[in-house]
């Protein structure tokens, strides 16, 4: 099986030789009923001088893999192959590791604050590998230890105390002090940020940049904080379950990351720039003595098939990156190229209006994408159009690859279930006449969906959905007995019960007010992130769209002006009008009240 | 925050009030039995009677007797033995060496049998060794120190007639050399010894064992071997290093035990120590020798306390030393 | 699985020796206190294990022994227990100064010599089963309301308690209805412990001559039989010494598994892989 490899822009020349190389690592550690499968079947490689990162979650097998490359596991529990340089390290003996460990590969784990024996002072903790490696004189090794501590920045006076008379921060250079003593060619270092607050981070982080620029040794980083893997590696692969599911070059993955789980974990993250809200993942965290069948991370993902429950999928390369999912990574649930609209008003030579001028967009899985412009930029054209409103006049639109005007019967009524529209005024696009009831359950009749009995389950479930009573009073009433949020809600029901990946919401909130806007919107989100649902919400209101949004589309005139990740779009617009809109949205300060 | 010369003079403090106050309060009225005619222990002889008088005080107020007994107390004047008419304090100086021979010699080798097998077995836990020491360990600790005691008495005394079936030394030795004297002393010493050692070694061995085997999971262990220590390193300078803490924490409690230990040995090889000293004594109904006794072993484990929180103090570097 | 066998084994055991307790007179041959051979007797269809120096039977003093073993036993480790959860509960709950005090003093006492100090309790106090029962508990409760006094503080820490201090519950509301019902497994092991030590004293405190020298414990028997003269002479010791001594080191062995085996069920030890 081909192994992710990439060469590394380091220096000028030819690729550095391989330092470290896993092969179909697997740890499994059996229990009084079952075997735990920490790790199960991991490939990589680290070339000399390269910072490779692995990230996951609790249980996904980081440590494991760490501990795996120092031996510490016991006999029995490693398969697979694991090459250092030239020697294969699974068929060490105890006495090959020990001679290696601290020596050629050092470690420096997780929780510096017990990685100390608490009855020996610092100074005596760091000389110890360099007693038991190198043949040094004690001044020779008392020269070397200070000088390690120097590099950290630890002075004299730290080498001196006890464990329990250094802060965190300091035990933590410290460990690094130990662990590079005897020059190592490769460093592991297991979650160095953890339990830190910030300007610790900060310092850590620095600190090992520049320990990896003056010694260039290889690194390999363990963590969950995704900052400091930003700052810190070249490459970085995502563990989850056990398993290798992404793997591609750091700043790469981190913006655009093309596996569910890898997507779902950098929206999970809270960070300075993202000014959207946090979410989740749906679902939980796998139990390692009984991980799912097929892909592992199959149940919570949105975009699952029926071959995902049943075959695991392989780690394959495109364009640089390694993705495990069969269906490539990411769905595009809506592409749309060069669409263009031209409304003529009546006459001969009657003025035309351009309304969409070749506008491209996409929407990713579970994605939510803001399409923001002023009255008269063509955003609501634009909707209708890829909803099948109005007809366009030029353009591709696909919705999950299929490009929408070839489909015809049966393949057309099955697009128009997947792809929903709720519009800006509840009134315009609920009927007066019939009841609620009867206006959530219109699209299940005219598609014939079920029996009229499931039909109506279906109803009660999308009403319980959006928080409204199921109870046959309710249902019977009429859109005049309802408030305006209420019946958006209905609207998002009657949406809904079409189960659609894709909803598109044209200025779903404008007509409401603020507290209702917020309420609403957030109930888009959640049934969003639990459905998997794409949503391409049309919107003026920069700053609402700011705690919703993945993405920022920004369009002027019928044309598409910027667009991006939401959190550089507001904080680092590239296009001029989209400065203005940032400017002119709404803003509390301190300075109101003139 | 207590300082152990504190809590020492706290507890001593303790001892010696409780000591004046229970003879007075519990119900009987011991003391006063003595001056009565009309009961069982009313000492006949004069002199002595006087002697007991004056030491108790009985006609003074509570407060005046408390003083007094703290002072005399202090100055070494521990009573009259109502059954052998001697001094107390006379013959404490008697019994004292002997227990403390016996007491101290056992805890040293109890100590070292303890921390050796005991690093040993959690080192290699969950080996056939291991499972086998700590359920000897555990018979050992819970099987009562005199049936052991007799056990031996009758196999290695009576039976085999390797050892002498009691007392400290032969009696009406004379010695030649101070080193005969020494054989002699060590050959009766032995079979007591050997049983006070059984009693003790299970629960050292069991301390430092569990503790090895806690330690052992220590995130400073798995980061000592990631740097490619030694075995022989990883064992004695870490992993045994940090075990000896909670066993010398324990020095003092190990101390207590082995007084209760010691107590029964020798009355069962009728060895001449506190043990025998005070078992005679509550034959007799000899308060003072019982109160004598209480107040001088409560000193020695005080005093052993002390020692292993120093030991302690020592040895961890976490801890403040006052 | 060693676990499963110290529990049950040490169960068997005990249930055992109860029931020889409840049944004495029914099993025992004779009136323990009874003179009913001549002195020293060797084993016979009569004696199965002779008589002691005074002629009564051993068999019937070892049978009736083991009421005394069981009595002492329970009811010691019994006021052990409730000693120790009284105070050390009242520690741990309350905290403050009042945990400072109780603590203060529980380590006082632990610090003393206790052995001697109960000779001389006892000595003063006189002999009897009520008395020795008495004795017995004083030496236990202050290791036991030390265990309770660090469980009692924990448990007073978890959530649920404090909710429920929250709601209103009233001290006594929460200690009856959280406290002392998380504390029942510590209870039965703490008393399983108490009850191996308290069988183990008693004996102890009998073979010293201190306690009721009438009633019939094993350790008495002990007692008298080395103080016999001609004892390990001949086989004596092996019918008259070794008889109570077996049976008290094999109650109390008992007592032991049991405990060994509750601490095991309710303390489980992480073990990791290094």
């Amino acid at each position: 099986m081909a192994t992710p490899f990439d060469t590394t822009r380091v220096g000028a020349g030819s690729p550095r030789p391989v330092r470290i190389a896993l092969r179909d690592l697997r740890v499994h550690f059996p229990t009084a009923s079952s075997i735990v499968r920490a790790v199960d079947g991991i490939s990589f490689e680290v070339r000399a001088g390269e910072a490779f990162a692995i990230v996951g979650e609790t249980g996904s097998g980081k440590t494991t893999t760490a501990r795996a490359l120092l031996g510490l596991h016991p006999r029995g529990t490693v398969q697979g192959s694991i090459r250092f340089g030239e020697r294969e390290l699974t068929a060490l003996s105890e006495d090959e590791w020990r001679a290696l460990r601290g020596r050629h590969i050092a470690l420096a784990a997780q929780g510096a604050g017990t990685a100390f024996d608490p009855v020996y002072r610092i100074g005596e903790q760091i000389a110890e590998p360099l007693r038991e490696h190198l043949s040094l004189t004690p001044a020779e090794i008392r020269a070397r230890v200070e000088a390690l501590a120097r590099q950290v920045g630890l002075q004299a006076r730290h080498l001196v105390a006890y464990p329990h008379q250094l802060s965190g921060g300091e035990k933590q250079r410290a460990m690094l002090a130990m662990a590079l003593a005897c020059d190592p060619d490769v460093l592991i270092v297991d979650e160095p940020t953890s339990g830190q607050d910030v300007c610790a981070r900060a310092e850590i982080v620095a600190l090992l940049r520049r320990l990896r620029a003056e010694r260039g040794m290889s690194l390999i980083l363990i963590s969950h904080d995704l900052a400091a893997v930003a700052q810190l590696a070249d490459r970085v692969a995502v563990l989850y379950a056990g398993k290798l599911i992404e793997v591609g070059e750091t700043r790469a993955v981190l913006e655009s990351p093309r596996h569910p789980y890898t997507w779902g974990l950098l929206n999970a993250y809270p960070n300075m720039t993202t000014t959207r809200d946090l979410r989740g993942i749906r679902g939980e965290l796998p139990d390692p003595a009984h991980p799912p069948s097929g892909c592992r991370f199959h149940p919570r993902c949105t975009q699952v098939v029926e071959q995902c429950r049943l075959v695991e999928p392989p780690l394959v390369e495109t364009n640089g990156r390694w993705i495990a999912c069969h269906l490539g990574g990411l769905q595009t649930l809506l592409r749309a190229r060069d669409v263009r609209k031209t409304f003529s008003l009546n006459g001969a030579d009657a003025p035309t209006i351009e309304a969409v001028r070749g506008a491209s967009i996409e929407v990713y899985e579970g994605e939510v994408v803001a399409l923001i412009g002023e009255t008269g930029s063509g955003k609501s054209t634009l909707a209708r159009l890829i909803v099948g409103l109005e007809q366009r006049d030029d353009g591709r639109i696909e919705l999950e690859g299929e490009e929408m005007t070839t489909l015809r019967g049966e393949a057309l009524a099955r697009a128009r279930r997947r792809i929903q529209y709720i519009a800006q005024d509840p009134f315009e696009s609920l009927s007066p006449r019939l009841t609620i009831a009867e206006i959530v359950r219109e699209p299940l009749d005219i598609q014939s969906i079920g029996t009229p009995s499931e039909r109506d389950a279906r109803v009660r479930d999308a009403l319980a959905a959006v928080s409204l009573p199921t109870t046959p009073e309710f249902l019977a009433r009429h859109i005049h007995e309802l408030s305006g949020g209420q019946l958006q809600r209905v609207a998002i029901a009657r949406a809904l019960v079409l189960d659609p990946k894709l909803l598109i919401a044209d200025e779903p909130v404008s007509m409401l007010d603020a507290s209702e806007q917020a309420k609403l919107i957030n109930l888009l989100k959640e049934i969003q992130t639990m459905r998997g649902m794409g949503l391409l919400l049309i919107s003026h209101d920069l700053a609402l769209v700011r705690k919703v949004a993945d993405r920022i589309v920004v369009m002027r005139r019928g044309e598409i002006v910027e667009e991006g990740p939401a959190s550089r779009v507001i904080t680092a617009p590239r296009d001029e009008y989209t400065r203005a809109l940032v400017r002119a949205a709404p803003a509390f300060s301190a300075e109101i009240g003139d | 925050m207590r300082t152990p010369a504190i809590a020492f003079a706290l507890t001593l403090w303790a001892v010696l009030t409780l000591n004046f106050f229970l003879p007075r309060l519990l119900p009987g009225d011991p003391l006063h039995a003595l001056f009565d005619r009309d009961t069982a222990n009313y000492v006949a002889d004069d002199a002595l009677r006087a002697r007991l008088a004056a030491y108790y005080g009985l006609d003074r107020p509570l407060g005046a007797q408390y003083v007094e007994y703290l002072l005399e107390t202090v100055r070494g004047n521990l009573g009259w033995s109502i059954w052998l008419n001697r001094p107390v304090s006379q013959l404490i100086l008697e019994h004292l060496p002997w227990t403390l021979l016996l007491t101290l010699s056992a805890l040293a080798l109890a100590s070292l049998i303890g921390i050796g097998l005991g690093a040993e077995a959690g080192w290699r836990r969950g080996s056939r060794l291991d499972r086998v020491l700590v359920t000897l360990s555990i018979i050992a600790t819970n099987a009562p120190v005199y049936v052991v005691g007799m056990f031996l008495l009758i196999l290695f005394a009576a039976r085999l007639d390797w050892f002498p079936l009691s007392g400290g030394r032969t009696p009406f030795a004379r010695y030649d050399s101070p080193f005969a004297a020494a054989q002699d002393i060590a050959w009766h010493w032995i079979l007591p010894a050997t049983t006070l050692v059984l009693h003790l070694v299970g629960a050292k061995f069991l301390i430092v064992r569990n503790t090895m085997v806690s330690i052992l999971g220590e995130d400073f262990m798995l980061m000592a071997r990631a740097k490619g220590l030694r075995e022989i390193r990883l064992k004695r300078a870490h992993a045994l290093r940090n075990a000896l803490l909670p066993f010398v924490a324990q020095l003092g409690a190990q101390m207590g035990m082995a007084i209760t230990g010691t107590i029964f040995i020798e009355t069962t090889f009728d060895y001449p120590g506190m043990g025998r000293l005070i078992f005679d004594a509550v034959a007799a109904r000899d308060y003072p020798v019982i109160q004598g006794v209480f107040v001088v072993v409560a000193l020695v484990v005080l005093t052993a306390n002390l020692v292993a929180d120093w030991i302690n103090a020592r040895l961890d570097p976490r801890v403040e030393v006052k | 699985m060693m676990r499963a066998d110290e529990t049950l084994f040490g169960g068997i055991v005990v249930a055992l020796f109860v029931f020889v307790a409840l049944f004495a007179p029914l099993l025992a041959p004779y009136d323990p206190h009874a003179l009913v051979g001549k002195p020293v007797e060797s084993p016979s269809a009569a004696h199965p294990l002779g008589t002691n120096d005074l002629g009564q039977d051993i068999l019937s003093e070892l049978i009736f022994g083991a009421r005394i073993s069981l009595i002492v036993a329970l009811a010691a480790s019994a006021l052990t227990v409730a000693l120790g959860l009284l105070i050390g509960g009242i520690a741990g709950y309350a905290g403050g100064w009042v945990d400072i005090v109780l603590m203060r003093s529980v380590d006082v006492l632990l610090t003393l010599p206790r052995l001697p100090l109960l000779i001389l309790l006892a000595a003063l106090l006189g002999a009897g089963l009520p008395q020795t029962i008495a004795i017995i508990a004083l030496l236990f409760w202050p290791h036991t309301a030390r265990v309770m006094r660090a469980q009692t503080q924990s448990l007073r820490q978890r959530g649920y308690v404090r909710m429920a201090q929250q709601f209103g519950g009233s001290t006594a509301y929460v200690l009856t209805r959280h406290i002392v019902p998380a504390l029942a497994p510590l209870i039965a092991f703490e008393w399983v412990m108490a009850a191996s030590r308290a069988v183990a004293l008693e004996a102890g405190l009998a073979f010293l001559g201190i306690g009721d020298a009438t009633a019939k414990s094993w350790g008495l028997m002990m007692r008298f039989a080395l103080n016999f003269r001609g004892l390990l002479m001949g086989e004596r010791w092996l019918w008259w010494l070794m008889p109570p001594a077996l049976a008290l080191t094999l109650l109390m062995l008992a007592l032991t598994f049991i405990g060994v085996g509750l601490e095991k069920r309710w303390q489980p030890r992480l073990t990791r892989h290094v």
